[in-house]
């Protein structure tokens, strides 16, 4: 068991070197782009705004010319302190604030989506290796893998122009509708699954094949082994075979995937989350990025950095548990 | 999920035709409910009709009402319907409206500048408003220069409140051309704002102003609401009882809710509108893209050479087909630019004669080459010119990517130039990077704005003018393309010290003249200004038939004349 916090500890340690390796880049990267936050504002309004305007843009900003090494100091000191400055793109809001209700969403879009996708694909290839040829197995992967390898914003528009705009099933923008408070009230809470139904569902079938066929594909490779044949033999249930003996080993890879896939949910579905308006971290980035929102930008790239680097640390501990070879 | 039946009935699950339809009708029957509970909640709209405005592109609302930083920070229209300015330019009239103000006076040989303030009008709050609001906003704008994008304290000397009906500006050097900043400024109540600690940081999430709509009904990420001024002082207006602002991230999001109706007021571009938007509803759905905007310009690095030449830069202009690009690119909404540059909102200062010099904005290929032939640059076999070193006459076209409408005149353009043996490649660059390059001069064309006003001085200005110049890669905020000459800074300064009508026309006729005559840069097409209504709930937009005001919400503070007109029906 030392030998197991041990081996955490030292994955810990060379996630905490990570951590700082990113946020270092997270810092500089942005700073070389050309231009600055005011001159993008100005070039935004395409000459709505008087040339004079620059300047001003710049002292409400707060822009300095300090030296870089000098704002990185700053910036590593105030990350200590949890301080993320303010937004530019949402002046004056704090960074703080804005990330935790995008990311609120984000996790509730995302995250439930990825759980569904993972948990039914991930069954569904078990079945397909176990019944291997049959109608299941046959059909579904080239069905799923079509889905997956449309460009995924083609496939969302579809979906919201027909399901939306078209037939008006569902609502076309946003996490819920104008007449509902946010709290923990029924209605908001029908209201905000409601609007996720299409969003989720087709981020779920763009991923379930993915999923199905990683199963699908190790749990094959296990079913060839011994212990499966031994297992038979015994005369064992084959249900019990199925789950117990092949599909718990089968799914360690996918695992991993599952614990890859969380850390990158903080991303946000940036391309579902612009097309259906949705409040989520994706579209912050995206307008991060393009209004060139430093503190913004480091603020959302240091929560991604830590939540992949927590997630890949949770799912080491969770392999260990899973898997005895790691704990040797 | 996992029963403990047999594993037959296991499998059988995927193949029994019963289960998934069973599935399917609970999930049907989980929608129906969530549909049902959704509809109800959806007609729960009482009262009479916001007026729903899409004019701001984002994703989530900000609670920011501050009208003294530059736009675009703080919600449309903080300062051009819950603050509201001295004057309001008409563009479509082109005069003055007095607002907060009733009138203005120059006095001292133009150095000084008195602006009566207008008696009986109430801050929101029910606070008188006076002459000491005017001077209060002016001094915090020179105690903190992020609140001044109008660079007022560029010229302004002192600003005194003399009783509370008059405030005198003293001006520290002559600039008649100072009013228009003067004029536009958003006024706040020093009861309020004098409290305030850090004015540039403050989102003032609870305004006061003299505007017609002034109450925050609602603030949500994702909608907010308006209320009407109760003390507002144009009797019995507005007619709208509030405004709505849902947010719609994209322009495509926009023109969806524009279409389905959701959307009484927008200012967005939207492609084929006849067909996809008016089509839909033609008794409700109308647009007016009046061109009082500027012009957008075709502008060449006249520190590279052949472009250093003006017949040059003529031979370009004529082999540039507007009527394609105002068809390709522009979806004929707007009309090939006019030869001194001015567009229909400036039309009155157009110069007979300056027009008639002006042969060069034309199509004329034939013209065109042999203009090319005579400055000495030689078709080589290839059918592409040849530099006097040999070299091909090659050019980049920078634009920035994703302005759609942009990438394909500069496609058109490329395609024109072609015929008369210039070779272009357009390049596309996020706009961070595209306007960088423009103001350090650090590209060979480019297609980009010009600045605008209520005379076409800012304009000639910018174009031609020593002021914003620079040398190549130092940052000039206009002139990107570097041309300046003595003649206009000479009239510049005469401009700035008139206030004399017939003077200043002539100064204007004499710009067109030298603009027409050096073609600075390419005048392209005039820049429509982007404005739709809907007349399901209300009426009384600006059109045509009825042009008081533009339509376009873009502009403020212009768009104020339209919130205190537009009734519900």
């Amino acid at each position: 068991m030392s030998k197991s916090i041990n081996y955490l500890l030292r994955r810990l340690g060379f996630y905490a070197i990570a951590a700082w390796a990113a946020l270092t880049l997270n810092f500089f990267i942005p700073r070389m782009m050309p231009g600055d936050p005011a001159a993008i504002i100005f070039a935004r309004f395409r000459g709505k705004l008087k040339p004079e305007a620059m300047n001003a843009l710049r002292e409400t900003f707060g822009l300095t010319d300090e030296p870089l090494l000098g704002q990185y100091f700053t910036y590593l000191k105030n990350l200590l302190t949890g301080d993320l400055g303010i937004s530019i793109a949402y002046f004056p809001q704090p960074v703080t604030d804005i990330i935790s209700t995008a990311l609120l969403w984000t996790i509730f879009l995302a995250g439930i989506s990825l759980i569904i996708s993972f948990s039914i694909g991930t069954l569904l290839g078990t079945l397909a290796a176990w019944k291997r040829g049959s109608k299941l197995d046959s059909i579904l992967p080239p069905a799923l893998a079509l889905f997956g390898a449309f460009p995924y914003f083609w496939l969302a528009m579809v979906a919201l122009f027909i399901f939306g705009f078209g037939l008006g099933w569902f609502p076309l923008r946003h996490a819920y509708g104008e007449h509902v408070t946010p709290g923990l009230n029924f209605p908001f809470i029908i209201d905000a699954i409601y609007h996720a139904i299409l969003p989720a569902s087709t981020m779920i079938l763009v991923s379930l094949g993915g999923w199905m066929l990683s199963m699908r594909n190790t749990m094959i490779t296990t079913l060839g082994a011994d212990y499966i044949t031994f297992a038979h033999a015994k005369g064992l249930p084959s249900r019990m075979i199925m789950l117990k003996f092949a599909a718990r080993n089968a799914i360690l890879p996918n695992f991993t995937g599952f614990g890859m896939a969380i850390g990158f949910v903080l991303s946000g579905a940036l391309l579902t989350e612009i097309i259906f308006s949705y409040p989520g971290q994706g579209y912050l980035l995206l307008e991060a990025v393009r209004a060139q929102d430093f503190p913004l930008m480091q603020g959302l790239f240091m929560t991604i950095t830590l939540a992949v680097l927590g997630a890949n640390w949770l799912v080491d501990i969770a392999i260990l548990f899973l898997d005895p070879r790691t704990r040797r | 999920m996992f029963t403990r039946n047999k594993d037959h009935d296991f499998d059988m699950s995927f193949h029994n035709g019963g289960t998934v339809r069973r599935v399917i009708s609970s999930f049907l029957f989980i929608y129906f409910i969530i549909v049902a509970s959704g509809c109800t909640s959806s007609h729960e709209e009482t009262g009479p009709f916001a007026l729903t405005i899409s004019q701001e592109q984002v994703a989530s609302w900000v609670r920011n009402f501050n009208p003294l930083i530059p736009s675009g920070t703080s919600r449309w229209p903080t300062g051009s319907g819950i603050y509201e300015p001295l004057f309001i330019f008409n563009s479509i009239e082109g005069k003055y409206v007095p607002w907060l103000a009733t009138g203005y006076e120059w006095k001292d040989g133009n150095k000084v500048l008195d602006i009566t303030i207008r008696e009986n009008v109430l801050w929101s709050d029910g606070t008188p408003f006076s002459a000491h609001d005017v001077a209060f906003t002016f001094h915090l704008k020179k105690e903190h220069g992020g609140l001044d994008p109008r660079d007022s304290w560029g010229y302004l000397e002192s600003v005194e409140a003399l009783d509370d009906q008059l405030v005198r500006f003293v001006f520290s050097r002559i600039y008649v051309p100072g009013l228009d900043g003067i004029a536009g400024q958003p006024i706040i109540p020093e009861h309020i704002w004098k409290h305030v600690e850090d004015p540039v940081k403050f989102a003032n999430p609870n305004p006061v102003g003299t505007g017609p709509f002034t109450e925050i009904v609602k603030f949500d990420h994702q909608i907010w609401e308006l209320g009407r001024n109760p003390n507002y002082w144009q009797e019995g207006k507005p007619a709208v009882d509030r405004l709505k602002f849902p947010a719609f991230p994209t322009n495509e999001q926009a023109t969806i809710a524009l279409i389905n109706g959701e959307v009484d007021w927008a200012g967005n571009f939207i492609p084929a509108i006849d067909r996809v938007f008016v089509g839909r509803d033609p008794e409700n759905h109308h647009y007016w893209f009046p061109r009082t905007g500027g012009t957008i310009f075709f502008y060449m690095n006249t520190t590279k050479a052949p472009m250093d030449k003006i017949d040059v830069r003529k031979a370009i202009s004529l082999a540039i087909n507007r009527e394609q690009i105002v068809n390709v690119a522009m979806y004929n909404y707007t009309i090939p630019a006019h030869p001194t540059a001015l567009a229909d909102g400036l039309s009155p200062w157009r110069s007979p004669e300056a027009t008639e010099m002006g042969d060069w904005v034309t199509h004329d290929l034939e013209r065109a080459n042999s203009m090319l032939d005579s400055v000495g640059y030689p078709l080589g076999k290839d059918g592409f010119r040849r530099l006097p070193d040999g070299s091909v006459l090659s050019f980049d076209i920078s634009i920035v990517s994703g302005w759609s409408d942009w990438i394909r005149a500069a496609q058109v353009i490329s395609q024109n130039l072609k015929l008369v043996g210039i070779k272009t490649r357009v390049k596309t660059n996020d706009f961070g990077a595209w306007f960088s390059q423009m103001q350090k001069g650090e590209f060979d064309m480019a297609i980009a704005w010009t600045e605008k006003g209520p005379t076409p001085f800012p304009l000639y200005r910018g174009l031609m003018s020593s002021e914003y110049l620079k040398p190549v890669g130092e940052i000039a905020e206009t002139n990107w393309h570097r041309f300046s000459l003595p003649e206009v800074d000479s009239l510049c300064t005469a401009f700035e010290q008139t206030s004399d009508d017939r003077e200043i026309r002539n100064i204007i006729y004499r710009l067109e003249e030298l603009f027409v005559e050096y073609a600075p840069a390419i005048p392209l097409f005039a820049e429509p200004s982007w404005g739709q209504y809907n007349t399901k709930r209300f009426t009384n937009f600006p059109n045509k038939d009825n042009p008081y005001a533009l339509l376009s919400p873009n502009y403020p503070p212009e768009n104020l004349l339209v919130l205190v007109n537009v009734v519900p029906k």
